[in-house]
């Protein structure tokens, strides 16, 4: 391991013949981190995730996953890395059972079936079913248990709670919290930004292959980007806030008026300044705006 | 290569081997079954044989009528389609779709994931491709040596016997690697079957087209089935050196050339 970094990404890029998938992709992640990777569907999150995993081959640039070559030493990294696809089938005519078992045997450790056991108990899954009869739902149960079994050290996880319902999904991020405290990095990527919220301490947000942001959750909150609703008593003249550092200006029924602002808030009141207004709301934007905003530049 | 994952190929692989074997070795105890049949009644036989077109014969892998009246001409001449027509089938099916199959049916985003090396996926299933090709062959070839026993009418050479056997296994074995070839060139995932079934077959009809069409002999150069001699019934009837060198050469050219396709080929779900 490098300095600290379970991930190193230098440089990296991939295009699809002419078509771009990402580039110039630079990023660290640290031994024990839940990092969050958002961005919308082709953003090049899962070209990212599966050039890692060694499904598909860089371009340019290269990876590391605790100090390994994703390339050359995808073994030694696979031993200790669980992943969870976004999409993915187990062989249909395998037991589930079977099929995690299967997969435990790759590891040539112990203590796996009974870590199987567990967490087939956990996820309340029929470890005697047909992987073809399974419900969407289920089939990612499988998933999830499949790329934990052998307790990894890192755990890469795309778009992971898809199918899944709240119940199972609080479940799930609960053993990620657990797995987490025991020292799994988590690598997860998702366009469903309240999840990362719930999960991460820090995010990279791409966008067009792109990194456009990367930091922590709470500071990214609470950067000066602001979410601001006036009430007019007349007709709001929107063309007056059209200034440097207002992006998204809306009006909207009963004279109200919306934007997001990053800089000083006393430009806004002087703004204001001889203006009739019945109310002035500035509040902390949801993170989905936050990620709009950054989107939108 | 990976036991694991060898052992769960063979596993999914064993009911498609069994009805396999089961098909061709009816159809060659079926086939030999009427052999006493065809020697009792050879006169009318040969007669109605005669009058058959020669490229109808040479499609059906009789080159000499004659050589019918022998067993060991008999099973050749009959069992040369199932042999080497379908064992090719098998073979090609068979490997064309062991890399593929795990791209389109999504199962390779949990595969390739697991500590394992391109190398040890692609040996470890190519390694099946040749114990199922192998078992086969062994099946067929028993159940060939068991019904010529059974209805020759003299002795027979078993040396041209294992010489066909071995002639048909190699055939086998290069179709197997031309199928794990194509599935390794093909841009994106999806079932070849067809495709190589056709392909088996055209390269069959250009072989028998060789054959009866003098002009274009030299087409039968494109198709391996060329390189297979079935002539049992000739005393010089050996090993060709060259044949077996190009089975040899051209399955090692293909096995190769796939090998490296596959350690550079992006996987997609």
């Amino acid at each position: 391991m490098i300095n600290g970094h379970t991930i190193d990404i230098e440089d990296l890029s991939k295009f699809y013949g002419r078509v771009k998938g990402i580039e110039n992709i630079n990023l660290t992640i640290n031994r024990g981190e839940i990092f969050g990777f958002i961005g919308p569907n082709g953003a090049g999150k899962s070209t990212t995730i599966r050039i890692l995993m060694n499904l598909i081959f860089p371009s340019g640039g290269h990876a590391k996953i605790m100090g390994m070559d994703v390339i050359k030493q995808t073994r030694e990294i696979k031993m200790v890395t669980g992943y969870i696809p976004a999409d993915a089938s187990a062989y249909s005519s395998m037991e589930v059972g079977e099929f995690l078992n299967y997969c435990g045997r790759f590891y040539k450790k112990s203590g796996i079936e009974g870590r199987i056991k567990d967490l087939s108990e956990l996820f309340e899954l029929d470890l005697k079913r047909k992987v073809e009869d399974l419900s969407s739902g289920n089939r990612k149960k499988v998933s999830i248990i499949q790329s934990l079994i052998h307790s990894p050290d890192l755990l890469i996880m795309d778009e992971p709670t898809t199918g899944l319902d709240p119940l199972v999904k609080a479940l799930f991020f609960d053993l990620l919290r657990s797995e987490n405290t025991r020292g799994m990095t988590i690598f997860f990527s998702s366009h469903i930004l309240s999840e990362v919220q719930l999960l991460c301490k820090r995010v990279a947000i791409i966008k067009e292959g792109k990194i456009i942001q990367l930091e922590d959750i709470e500071s990214l909150r609470k950067k000066q980007l602001k979410k601001v609703l006036i009430e007019f008593s007349g007709k709001p003249d929107s063309g007056a806030f059209s200034i440097p550092g207002v992006v998204e200006i809306k009006t909207g029924a009963g004279n109200i008026l919306t934007f997001l602002f990053s800089g000083e808030i006393s430009t806004i009141i002087d703004l204001l300044s001889g203006k009739m207004i019945n109310n002035l709301i500035i509040e902390e934007p949801s993170l989905d705006e936050i990620f709009m905003h950054y989107y939108r530049i | 290569m990976n036991r694991n994952l060898f052992m769960k190929e063979i596993k999914r692989n064993r009911v498609a081997l069994f009805i396999w074997m089961a098909v061709i070795v009816l159809l060659i105890s079926v086939t030999m079954s009427v052999f006493r049949t065809f020697i009792a009644n050879q006169s009318k036989i040969m007669g109605l044989l005669n009058i058959i077109p020669g490229g109808l014969l040479e499609f059906k892998g009789i080159s000499d009528v004659n050589a019918l009246l022998s067993v060991m001409g008999f099973y050749a001449a009959n069992n040369v389609i199932y042999m080497m027509v379908l064992g090719s089938i098998f073979s090609i099916v068979l490997s064309a779709n062991i890399l593929l199959k795990e791209e389109y049916n999504k199962t390779a985003e949990y595969l390739i994931t697991k500590p394992l090396t391109r190398t040890d996926i692609f040996l470890s299933k190519s390694v099946v491709i040749l114990v199922n090709i192998f078992l086969l062959n062994l099946a067929t070839s028993l159940a060939g040596l068991i019904s010529l026993e059974l209805v020759k009418n003299g002795p027979f050479s078993l040396k041209a016997f294992s010489l066909l056997s071995l002639y048909t296994l190699l055939l086998n074995i290069l179709f197997g690697a031309i199928g794990l070839f194509i599935s390794t060139v093909v841009k994106r995932a999806r079932p070849i079957t067809t495709f190589c079934i056709g392909l088996v077959l055209v390269l069959y009809f250009i072989y028998t087209l060789s054959k009866i069409t003098g002009s274009i002999s030299w087409l039968g150069y494109l198709a391996p089935f060329r390189f297979v001699n079935t002539d049992v019934t000739n005393p010089a009837y050996g090993l060709e050196l060259k044949n077996i060198a190009y089975f040899i050469i051209l399955s090692a050219v293909f096995a190769v050339a796939s090998y490296r396709f596959y350690i550079k080929r992006d996987i997609y779900a």
